[in-house]
């Protein structure tokens, strides 16, 4: 029997590709190696993000779901809650009592009820709103209440980056 | 292929070096001594055999390991560069010793390491990967065995020449070799472990408790090794810095390891004495998917205080990181164990029927009157005891009556409320078992205190104090009987306040009271209070005298009587002395 761990991501893997999500592919990056996925998020419609198509990396800790996956853009992003480098700050990829913006409510925290689909899920509705609270990027953050016509603008191009369209 | 080109120029100059020499001397040995005189000549030798033994052990890598995964590779290359650091520091230790030989060994006990780490990211690779072939177990196998005979005959021969010629750089590597074969001891259990797991057909749910203790055991041997190499170092050179790094490593996970198992051992327990198993049926009713590793539940599943079913095995693992249940987060820690074990011990006894839900459970004056117990233990009057018993007795099934006719809203309104009971304290449920051990005899009326009595009390002697102390003691636990039921009552009230009261529940008092006493009847009053009138509950304690009447209007005859501007806690107070003073009267 496979470790409980891999299990768990095999059926999750099963469930994404049986009932996919809309806007949303996931699965492993190698079929031998479940712990570490590749994911491709489009934009929610709407939003400054709308059209394009970002893909991301999930690492999972050997004792998933007992502890969150990280995730990390591969693109180039801006927004106020993902680091320059691509990591993405929610609160559900964080465990109750870790918490490095030090706002974050308990209620929304990882567990194992929490799934790779939620986490996705979470970063649409997070690309759609976002919470300037939160300041893994600060500039965006700022851009963001501030100058919101300059953080569509830039969002934009992100978007037109992503689809291999020239800005 | 930037390799590539530089062993192929490290190749290039070689051959030049070597080729020089030989045009010069025309002779083997006259050569091989021209290039050992010549410094620039031995420089190009010393980097060939560096380049030589760097693929070597891309070859050795090679046949163990096959393609290195990029993590596998970032580890290797991270811990490298600390062991070089290290080594480097080991250096200004040994400088004495310092000579080609010395950096040879060195530079193969860098090389065996590096194997060591890879070995063991391999082994724990095998719980990541669906897909293990025959060439992966015959690969650690025999990586394993060449390590561990590799690490014995290092530290055996290190342990001869420390003895033979006294402490030098070998104790360095006497100690590192002890290290490593530890190691490869862990690995080797850990790949014993998987392959087990691997085999079976089922989880194999202990595999995660073995594992830690196999890690705490090797983190306590590396530690003892550890303070071991300290203590001989300081004595017979100096402080050895370059082994601090992985000291303090090797501490701080022995720690993890501890505290591991002691969370681990803690959560075991509360597994098994807090939490009842589910039933087949409460898995039937339930979605019947364990939430933590999303599969069926069909043996060796818990249920949570708040009714959430896992398997005991996912549980026990996720409480060792937190003591929260997966689903709703309520905080399993601050229902207290005896209340649980209390809990427990009663739904046992009704299995067969729907487990009674002791927060939803409207009438728990029936049975838990401390001051009734009291009575029953001081009193013999067989007319007061008899029937109290009986709802003692009945407190079982009462119960049951009005839940089976709740509990179909009340359970989804029980979840809105966010289940209160746990904010309260923790001896809700079942709140007057404690007083059940030890009731304290309450002095019923100066009247029936013996002259005797009286003067034991009075007086200097110490059994006089004493006779006073316990006095005071028995008025203390009755003000905590009477604090614990005012909670208790306004608990109860809380909660019959969010929720429908059905009409028939006001009737089962009714039904007890016809059959028994007016004591009971009276005993069963305050439910009354909790049933009838939930609209004014909380009134009642806001000492609304309206309310009061409307609250007392359905209790016993006896009842009727009191003057309705009386507050609330003044007729709760009149009531037990009522109480109190009954036997008393009785049994003059
Ligand atoms: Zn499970
Ligand atoms: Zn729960």
């Amino acid at each position: 029997m496979a470790g409980s761990a891999l299990r768990r991501l095999m059926a999750e893997y099963k469930q994404l590709t049986l009932n996919p999500p809309e806007g949303i592919i996931a699965g492993p990056i190698n079929e031998e190696n479940f712990f570490e996925w590749e994911a491709l998020i489009t934009g929610p419609e709407g939003t400054c993000f709308e059209g394009g198509v970002f893909p991301a990396k999930l690492i999972f800790p050997p004792d998933y779901p007992l502890s969150p996956p990280k995730m990390q853009f591969t693109c180039e992003m801006f927004h106020p809650n993902i680091y320059s480098d691509g990591r993405v700050c929610i609160s559900i990829l964080h465990a109750p009592g870790d918490d490095p913006m030090g706002y974050e409510s308990s209620a929304e925290r990882w567990s194992p009820v929490q799934s790779v689909e939620k986490i996705l899920l979470s970063v649409v509705s997070m690309l759609a709103e976002p919470n300037d609270e939160s300041g893994a990027n600060v500039d965006a953050a700022k851009m963001w209440r501030e100058n919101r016509e300059e953080f569509n603008r830039i969002a934009e191009r992100i978007v037109r980056r992503t689809l291999g369209i020239p800005t | 292929m930037r390799a590539v080109g530089v062993s192929l120029i490290s190749v290039a100059l070689t051959t030049i070096v070597i080729a020089n020499a030989y045009y010069q001397k025309k002779q083997f040995y006259p050569s091989v001594v021209y290039i050992t005189k010549s410094n620039p000549s031995m420089a190009v030798i010393y980097i060939q055999a560096f380049i030589l033994v760097l693929l070597a052990g891309k070859l050795t890598r090679k046949i163990f390991f096959g393609q290195l995964r990029t993590a596998e590779f970032e580890h290797l290359m991270e811990r490298a560069w600390y062991a070089i650091t290290e080594t480097c520091l080991a250096f200004t230790v040994f400088r004495d010793d310092f000579n080609p030989k010395f950096v040879a060994l060195f530079t193969l006990l860098l090389f065996l390491k590096s194997f060591h780490w890879l070995a063991e990211d391999r082994v724990d690779y095998m719980e990541r990967s669906p897909v293990i072939s025959w060439l992966f177990h015959v690969r650690v196998l025999s990586l394993l065995l060449v390590l561990g005979s590799l690490d014995y005959l290092f530290v055996q021969h290190a342990y001869l020449s420390t003895m033979t010629k006294g402490a030098s750089v070998q104790l360095v590597f006497g100690f590192e070799y002890a290290i490593l074969l530890t190691m490869v001891v862990n690995i080797a259990i850990k790949y014993i472990l998987h392959a087990i797991d691997l085999n079976s057909d089922t989880p194999w749910e202990n595999k995660a408790v073995f594992l830690l203790y196999t890690e705490l055991i090797m983190g306590l041997i590396k530690v003892i090794l550890y303070v071991a190499f300290v203590v001989i170092m300081v004595r017979i050179y100096t402080l050895p810095l370059f082994a601090f790094r992985p000291m303090y490593y090797t501490i701080r996970n022995f720690k993890k390891a501890f505290n591991d198992v002691i969370l681990s051992r803690r959560a075991i327990h509360n597994m098994n004495t807090l939490y009842p198993d589910a039933t087949p049926e409460e898995l039937q009713a339930a979605d019947n998917v364990c939430i933590i590793c999303r599969e069926e539940m069909t043996t060796a599943s818990k249920k949570l205080p708040c009714n959430h079913i896992f398997h005991t095995a996912c549980l026990r693992s996720w409480f060792q990181r937190q003591q929260t249940c997966p689903t709703c987060r309520l905080n399993i820690l601050r229902t207290t164990p005896t209340n649980n074990a209390q809990q427990q011990r009663q739904e046992q006894r009704p299995r067969a029927q729907p487990v009674p839900n002791p927060f939803v459970g409207p009438n728990p004056f029936v049975n838990f009157n401390p001051f009734q117990q009291l009575l029953n233990q001081n009193v013999p009057n067989p007319n007061v005891q008899a029937p109290a018993q009986d709802a003692n007795q009945q407190g079982g099934t009462p119960n049951v009556t009005p839940t089976q006719n709740t509990q179909a809203g009340s359970s989804t309104s029980q979840q809105q409320a966010n289940v209160p009971p746990f904010g309260m304290p923790p001896f809700m449920p079942f709140p007057f078992f404690p007083f059940v051990s030890q009731p304290p005899v309450p002095p019923q009326n100066l009247r029936s205190l013996s002259p005797e009595e009286l003067r034991r009390m009075e007086g200097n002697e110490r059994e006089n104090v004493e006779a006073r102390i316990q006095c005071l003691k028995n008025i203390q636990v009755m003000l905590d009987a009477a604090v614990l039921m005012m909670q208790q009552y306004s608990a109860s009230v809380a909660i019959s306040a969010t929720m429908p009261v059905p009409q028939t529940a006001s009737s089962t008092p009714e039904s007890t009271s016809t059959v028994n006493t007016e004591t009971v009847a009276s005993n069963s009053s305050p439910k009354d209070n909790v049933t009838t009138s939930t609209s004014t509950v909380n009134n009642i304690l806001n000492s609304s005298s309206s309310s009061s009447e409307n609250a007392t209007n359905s209790n016993s005859p006896s009842d009727n009587k009191i003057p309705s501007n009386l507050s609330a806690e003044e007729e709760l107070r009149r009531r037990r002395l009522q109480r109190f003073q009954q036997p008393a009267e009785q049994q003059q």
